[in-house]
């Protein structure tokens, strides 16, 4: 959502309320200039980026919402979303399927308290298995779940998410791993250049 | 002065018809020391007797004597410890039921005779309460029945032959609360310029005794039943109990009778002070109703604090609360509304419905102009809150709205931008939407507060209109019903909210602004 740039304008006592409400919903054409808009993840979301988790090609995000709360995903960046993209995906990681969390009540009962080296789900994309990772401390909340039927929506819409998390402490701003998204397609480039030169 | 005093004597005498007692009897309850109110009103006596100023222990004597016969002239006024032979007869000072409370005389701080009723009037033009009537609220220790079983077994033992009184003391009784009711209700009414009457304005007794506590607590360990009563402080129980609650025809207390012999002495104990009076007053809730509208998006409903910081510019809880707040001169308010919208949403049309509960308010809400209190805050500088309706509604009025509040119909009217041209069928599609259930997951932007749950909402209408000149943004309204998340149908809240608009036309959808233009509900519309 955005701020009107202009106060709207002032309210008479006297007008009739239909020809009020009718003038009060004319839209402030400085409203309409942007098109795109900021999105609803661009403006209530900080996003940060982090380049080869772990692992090289690995790219995840982590946008943290002013509440505190955080969605973890696959950065436009990673590895598995080139040549073709995600055929599946499988929240069974071992211990625990993470898609059977059950999260009840305003005090989150029962959400897992992860370390940022926990696996989230395995993404299969050709022939290659991919692990994408907490890359942060919190509890999680909820994973989304319509990625075990529909894998191709991170192909398509890249801020679909794989989970939400509640983070634990508020440390983020000293990581160093932690950048923008410009910065991580920069260095991606970059990489690539650097590879075709070597070869 | 002397016809006056005529008045009284007869008063007395009249009342010792009523209460059907043989003068030995009168003499014998006034020496172990019960007040002549006591006497009067555990015979079930009535009249103006009550209120008679100088009704005391030794007016009762004196009349007792004249009527016996004693031809010893005595004045009108016979002080305490006058030189009558009958000297001894006085009794001990302070009553042994009532402790003081009908004696309306002794205040052990002052020293001095204490006047409730001068004092109470002065508590009332000291709050500055603007009144049309006072109701009388009375709250004595219960130990005090105790003490009228203790008179009764009294008498039973000496006059148990006589057994007309006995019916009396249990079918005619007045309790003491109603007996200083009858007793400064006149005087109080002269003070006070107005005539009692169940309204708003309420002024409370609080008798309390320190002997009341350590009986109460004899009383506890007695009680068989009370293992679970014991829990509770012994003040809880004195608040709980409320003397008027225990039939005196009963067990007092729930103890049989060894017990209570026990306990209670008969005839009643001594006291060595008087009960102390704590005197309240206070208006009942006066209950403001309307409905709002709110221009500002920078402007939340409530008050919102995080951090000491305060969030938006000021509320409309304030902004409304405030004014009627001083209008009507009062301590503190309450504000209440049917639903809620966000800070950067307004709200529109026809206006929110919402309650302020005004806590005891000096001045009468009857003698208060609402339609000015209206224009006040609409004329408000800058122009963020509107109200419309603004009246003064009744105690039901917090039912009315929160019944409507979860199955009323709002409506909105959103700005949304989506990520390709709209077209024709694009309209076509969302007109022909009707009664359409969405799934929507909690709002990542409240998950942190509210319980992770999937809310079935409905849809109910929808209608977009196109703005000149633009071709990717247009005002979408919709009628939806209560407890959506507008904002979430629109962007789809990475895909929790399904179906959600981008969903339906197929591509991305974000929505800029937000407005209520309805809340259709059925109270204060006029």
């Amino acid at each position: 959502m955005t701020d009107a740039a202009v106060p709207p304008p002032s309210p008479t006592l006297e007008e009739d309320s239909e020809v009020e409400l009718r003038r009060l919903l004319l839209p402030d054409p400085n409203l309409l200039i942007l098109s795109p808009p900021p999105s609803a993840v661009d403006s209530n979301y900080v996003h940060y980026f982090i380049a080869d988790f772990l692992k090289p090609g690995h790219d995840q995000y982590i946008y943290r919402h002013a509440n505190g709360l955080c969605v973890i995903g696959l950065a436009p960046t990673h590895a598995s979303l080139s040549e073709g993209g995600v055929t599946s995906v499988d929240f069974n990681v071992g211990k625990s399927d993470r898609s059977e969390i059950k999260v009840t009540g305003k005090r989150k009962k029962n959400a897992q308290l992860l370390e940022p080296n926990s696996a989230l789900c395995k993404v299969y994309a050709s022939d290659n298995i991919y692990i994408a990772r907490c890359c942060i401390k919190g509890s999680l909340l909820e994973v989304n779940n319509r990625l075990i039927k529909e894998p191709g929506l991170l192909n398509s819409s890249p801020n679909i998410g794989i989970s939400k998390f509640r983070r634990v402490n508020v440390q983020h701003k000293g990581d160093w791993r932690l950048c923008e998204l410009e910065f991580l397609i920069s260095i991606r480039a970059l990489s690539s250049v650097l590879i075709s030169n070597l070869s | 002065m002397g016809e006056e005093c005529m008045l009284e004597k007869q008063l007395v005498e009249e009342s010792i018809r009523q209460s059907g007692l043989p003068c030995h009897a009168l003499r014998d309850l006034l020496s172990i020391g019960v007040c002549p109110r006591c006497i009067f009103r555990l015979f079930g006596v009535h009249g103006d007797v009550y209120s008679c100023l100088s009704l005391s222990s030794s007016l009762l004597w004196s009349v007792l004597d004249l009527s016996n016969g004693h031809e010893e002239a005595t004045d009108c006024k016979v002080h305490e410890g006058s030189s009558s032979p009958q000297d001894l007869k006085v009794g001990p000072e302070f009553c042994v039921v009532c402790w003081g409370i009908l004696q309306l005389s002794y205040d052990e701080q002052a020293q001095q005779t204490f006047d409730l009723v001068a004092s109470t009037a002065q508590l009332v033009k000291g709050e500055g309460f603007e009144i049309d009537s006072f109701s009388l609220e009375v709250s004595v220790p219960p130990i005090i029945l105790g003490n009228e079983r203790s008179v009764w077994l009294y008498m039973k033992k000496r006059y148990g032959s006589e057994s007309r009184f006995q019916d009396k003391f249990f079918s005619g009784s007045i309790s003491v609360k109603d007996a200083l009711r009858f007793s400064i209700t006149k005087s109080l009414e002269e003070m006070l310029a107005v005539k009692v009457a169940v309204r708003s304005f309420h002024i409370r007794f609080t008798y309390t005794h320190s002997d009341a506590s350590s009986k109460i607590s004899l009383v506890q360990g007695s009680r068989t039943d009370g293992h679970k009563k014991q829990k509770r402080g012994d003040k809880e129980l004195l608040e709980g109990i409320d003397a008027s609650d225990l039939e005196i025809n009963k067990e007092s207390f729930g103890l049989d009778i060894a017990e209570q012999d026990r306990i209670f002495q008969v005839p009643p104990a001594k006291v060595n002070q008087p009960c102390k009076v704590t005197t309240l007053c206070y208006r009942t809730p006066v209950y403001v109703g309307g409905r709002y509208l709110k221009y500002s998006r920078n402007v939340s409903q409530t008050r919102w604090i995080i951090d000491e910081e305060r969030m938006g510019e000021t509320s409309v809880e304030e902004i409304i609360g405030n004014l009627t707040l001083s209008i009507l001169k009062a301590d503190s308010y309450k504000f209440h509304a049917a639903g809620r919208e966000d800070i950067d949403v307004r709200m529109l049309g026809s206006g929110r419905p919402f309650l302020v509960e005004i806590a005891n308010a000096r001045s009468l809400s009857s003698h208060t102009e609402f339609a000015e209190l209206q224009e006040k805050i609409n004329n408000l500088e800058p122009r963020i809150v509107r109200v419309k309706n603004l009246k003064e509604v009744g105690v039901d009025a917090w039912t009315i709205l929160q019944q409507g509040e979860a199955e009323k119909q709002k409506q909105y009217a959103a700005l949304v931008w989506i990520s390709r041209s709209l077209e024709d069928e694009d309209l076509k599609c969302m007109s022909s939407i009707k009664e359409m259930d969405i799934i929507q997951r909690t709002p990542i932007r409240v998950l942190h507060r509210r319980s992770p749950l999937e809310r079935k909402r409905m849809i109910h209408w929808m209608r977009a209109e196109r703005i000149h000149g633009s071709k990717q943004f247009f005002i979408l309204h919709l009628c939806t019903q209560a407890g959506t998340y507008i904002k979430e149908f629109v962007h789809g809240d990475l895909g929790r909210t399904h179906p959600n608009l981008g969903s339906i036309l197929g591509c991305r959808a974000e929505i800029l602004q937000l407005d209520v233009t309805d809340v259709k509900m059925d109270c204060f519309n006029s």
